[in-house]
């Protein structure tokens, strides 16, 4: 580790710290306030009338916030469960091996951040329907894979490459089994990539709508799908209690596994390029 | 990957076992059968009922009121769908469609009119031929231009009303003394008032109908219009439409340098003071939208001496949706006179019915009488003396199509 930091580099710590902070929470502050009021017009500087009618709303039965508030906390994490589990492998192998044709599994693994969802939902859903997926939540976790893999994958790929099997082969020779090899010498090495690449699936799949609605075909109602109905009608009170409780799990997982983000941790695996 | 997405497979297809209750897919079956046998067939089952769902009141009556009567009187589970635009729900029976699924679909019905229909009647998406089964069809006047003809596009049987609208504007009495009261005064009031007004850029629903108010003043009424789409006529028309939109570019909202994207934007933008004109198809918005914050008590709708146009709005039910007895229920529920006066009443919603009240049960006919209209809402009688016909969609989506290349490039 680095001794002590320097006084310039620890002000400009403390200041890209706050510039962050006031970046993310500044604009959840109207939110939160417009949850609470009866109309805020200009030029008021805070709502005249304040209410609970958006949290009623959003609380109660007749929306159906937390019903979908769980169903979503689900899928979200059977779809990030699941990008770990594919993640693992395939990021070994893109990370350690060279192989043919390698450029186009990248390319491959990459088209789903590149091309616009919205041009392959279609017939996305039509393989879903023939493959009786739809109006399913496994069909739901399932296609949320398509956006959280690319994620994964490339996150466990860097730490691969910087990753030395030699451990492995010194936990193996010591008379360690495969599986005692991989929860005791892999595992740790590769922690932090799991936990960079599962909050980035986790929250990919939080905020999914379009793959939801159709392989969904409004079995499945998740938090988008109704946040998305009031954001788009205007309704700023109801959007913004719905919206506050969106964010809430992300944040919660945020905070949980925040210091394993700083970067410090990535010490023994390291983040590095495939 | 290969070995999840098996196991996954096995484990969704075991978990589609049949419904318990009857499967009617099998429309043509339905059709001429006893209403009884309908009601016993549906029980039990479920219906899925796709609507735009941005607004608190609308769930509400839907889920509670419409979804009260249904569970309680005829044992059906209502399961409404919020959509954030119709065409989603068109898009999954079209995709369905192509993927060869034709008894087992995912939506059982849709709110719906104008060019959704158009693309669900022409696709062959609709089921139709079935609105005399339902005992409330008495109800409607299918006489009616207005009610046989969505947007130009005769219903054909394919669905059936549940709303009427009619285009109405809001001013806030507040900060405007004199607004326009016809299209004519509009274009004069534009000019007199730079950034004032704006309008969003069609094909928004809202913004389009605008458009063709415009259309219709450039024609000197809509007679000139009806009818199947004339290219020289509406190369005539249309320049003189878009050289009048054009002309009051300059003093739109931002310089007309942008439009709003949708009628939210708009409702938005009159909300923070940015514009001094709102307006909205459904004019019973301005009274839900005082209720619930968004807009200042001081806000007032009105319609225009010249006119606006109105459209009725109607529930359609797939061809493929396997739940058509409950949907069948369900029209008949929401054409009911009981249904309809709820759905009237201001604190509910405020929408115009579809079904003529003088049919109705006289208990029916003294509600509808003793209906006290939001006092900031326009108030239908006066609109409805002054209403213009849609055009057909022919037209539409060729004026929609001239105002992007001409007015909004």
């Amino acid at each position: 580790m680095v001794g002590k930091e320097s006084f310039s580099i620890r002000s400009i710590r403390v200041l890209s710290g706050a510039v962050l902070i006031t970046w993310l929470i500044l604009p959840l502050v109207p939110l939160a306030i417009w949850s609470f009021a009866k109309g805020w017009f200009f030029p008021d500087l805070l709502p005249k009338r304040w209410s609970l009618q958006a949290w009623e709303y959003a609380l109660s039965d007749l929306s159906g916030v937390m019903d979908s508030l769980w169903l979503t906390v689900w899928i979200s994490i059977a779809a990030t469960a699941l990008s770990i589990l594919v993640g693992i492998p395939a990021g070994r192998a893109l990370g350690m091996y060279k192989f043919r044709g390698k450029e186009l599994v990248e390319l491959l693994i990459l088209a789903p951040t590149i091309v616009p969802g919205i041009a392959v939902v279609l017939g996305i859903h039509s393989v879903f329907i023939s493959m009786g997926l739809n109006n399913t939540i496994n069909g739901v976790i399932l296609v949320h894979l398509i956006p959280t893999l690319p994620y994964m994958i490339l996150v466990m790929a860097g730490i691969f490459a910087n990753y030395d099997p030699s451990f492995e082969a010194q936990a193996r020779s010591l008379g360690a089994s495969s599986a005692q090899t991989f929860w005791y010498v892999t595992l740790p090495a590769i922690m932090p990539g799991i936990i960079v690449g599962g909050l980035f699936a986790f929250l990919v799949s939080w905020s999914q709508y379009i793959l939801t609605l159709l392989i969904g075909g409004g079995r499945v109602v998740t938090l988008p799908l109704l946040l998305f109905n009031f954001a788009t009608s205007g309704r700023n009170d109801i959007t913004g209690a719905i919206g506050m409780i969106y964010i809430l799990p992300g944040v919660i997982i945020l905070l949980l596994t925040a210091k394993h983000l700083s970067g410090r941790n990535g010490a023994v695996g390291g983040f590095g390029r495939i | 990957m290969k070995k999840i997405l098996g196991a996954a497979l096995l484990a969704t297809s075991v978990a589609f076992t049949p419904n318990a209750f009857a499967d009617t897919a099998d429309g043509k079956s339905l059709l001429g059968q006893p209403w009884e046998k309908i009601v016993e067939t549906a029980k039990g089952g479920q219906v899925n009922w796709f609507l735009w769902g941005g607004s608190d009141d609308i769930n509400k009556y839907v889920t509670e009121y419409v979804g009260g009567i249904l569970k309680n009187d005829y044992g059906i589970t209502l399961n409404r769908v919020g959509l954030t635009d119709t065409a989603e729900a068109v898009n999954i029976v079209l995709s369905e469609k192509e993927a060869g699924v034709t008894d087992k679909g995912s939506v059982d019905m849709i709110w719906i009119n104008g060019e959704n229909f158009r693309t669900m009647k022409q696709g062959g998406l609709a089921y139709c031929g079935y609105t005399d089964t339902l005992p409330n069809n008495k109800l409607v006047n299918w006489e009616n231009p207005a009610i046989a003809n969505d947007f130009g596009v005769p219903v054909d049987d394919c669905e059936v009303p549940w709303s009427k609208a009619q285009f109405a504007f809001a001013y806030d009495t507040a900060r405007t003394e004199k607004p326009p009261k016809s299209i004519g005064e509009l274009i004069e009031w534009v000019k007199a008032n730079p950034g004032q007004f704006t309008y969003p850029a069609p094909p928004d629903f809202n913004g389009s109908v605008f458009v063709r108010h415009v259309f219709y003043h450039a024609a000197g009424g809509v007679e000139n219009l009806l009818g199947d789409f004339d290219q020289a006529k509406f190369d005539e028309v249309s320049a003189k439409a878009w050289k009048i939109l054009n002309d009051m570019e300059p003093y739109l909202w931002r310089e007309g340098k942008t439009y709003p994207t949708s009628v939210n934007a708009l409702e938005q933008l009159f909300a923070n003071s940015e514009v001094a004109l709102y307006f909205n198809y459904e004019p019973a918005g301005v009274g839900l939208n005082i209720e619930n914050g968004t807009f200042p008590a001081t806000v007032k709708g009105y319609g225009l001496s010249d006119g606006t146009i109105g459209n009725t709005n109607y529930t359609i039910i797939p061809f493929n949706s396997p739940n058509k007895a409950a949907a069948l229920v369900l029209q008949n529920v929401l054409l009911s006179g009981a249904a309809q006066y709820e759905k009237a009443k201001p604190d509910v919603w405020g929408t115009q019915p579809a079904i003529e009240i003088s049919r109705t049960a006289d208990d029916i006919k003294a509600k509808f009488a003793s209906i006290k209209k939001h006092p900031a809402v326009a108030s239908a009688e006066e609109l409805a003396k002054n209403a213009l016909p849609e055009l057909q969609a022919s037209w539409i989506s060729a004026i929609e199509k001239g105002w992007v290349a001409n007015v909004g490039q």
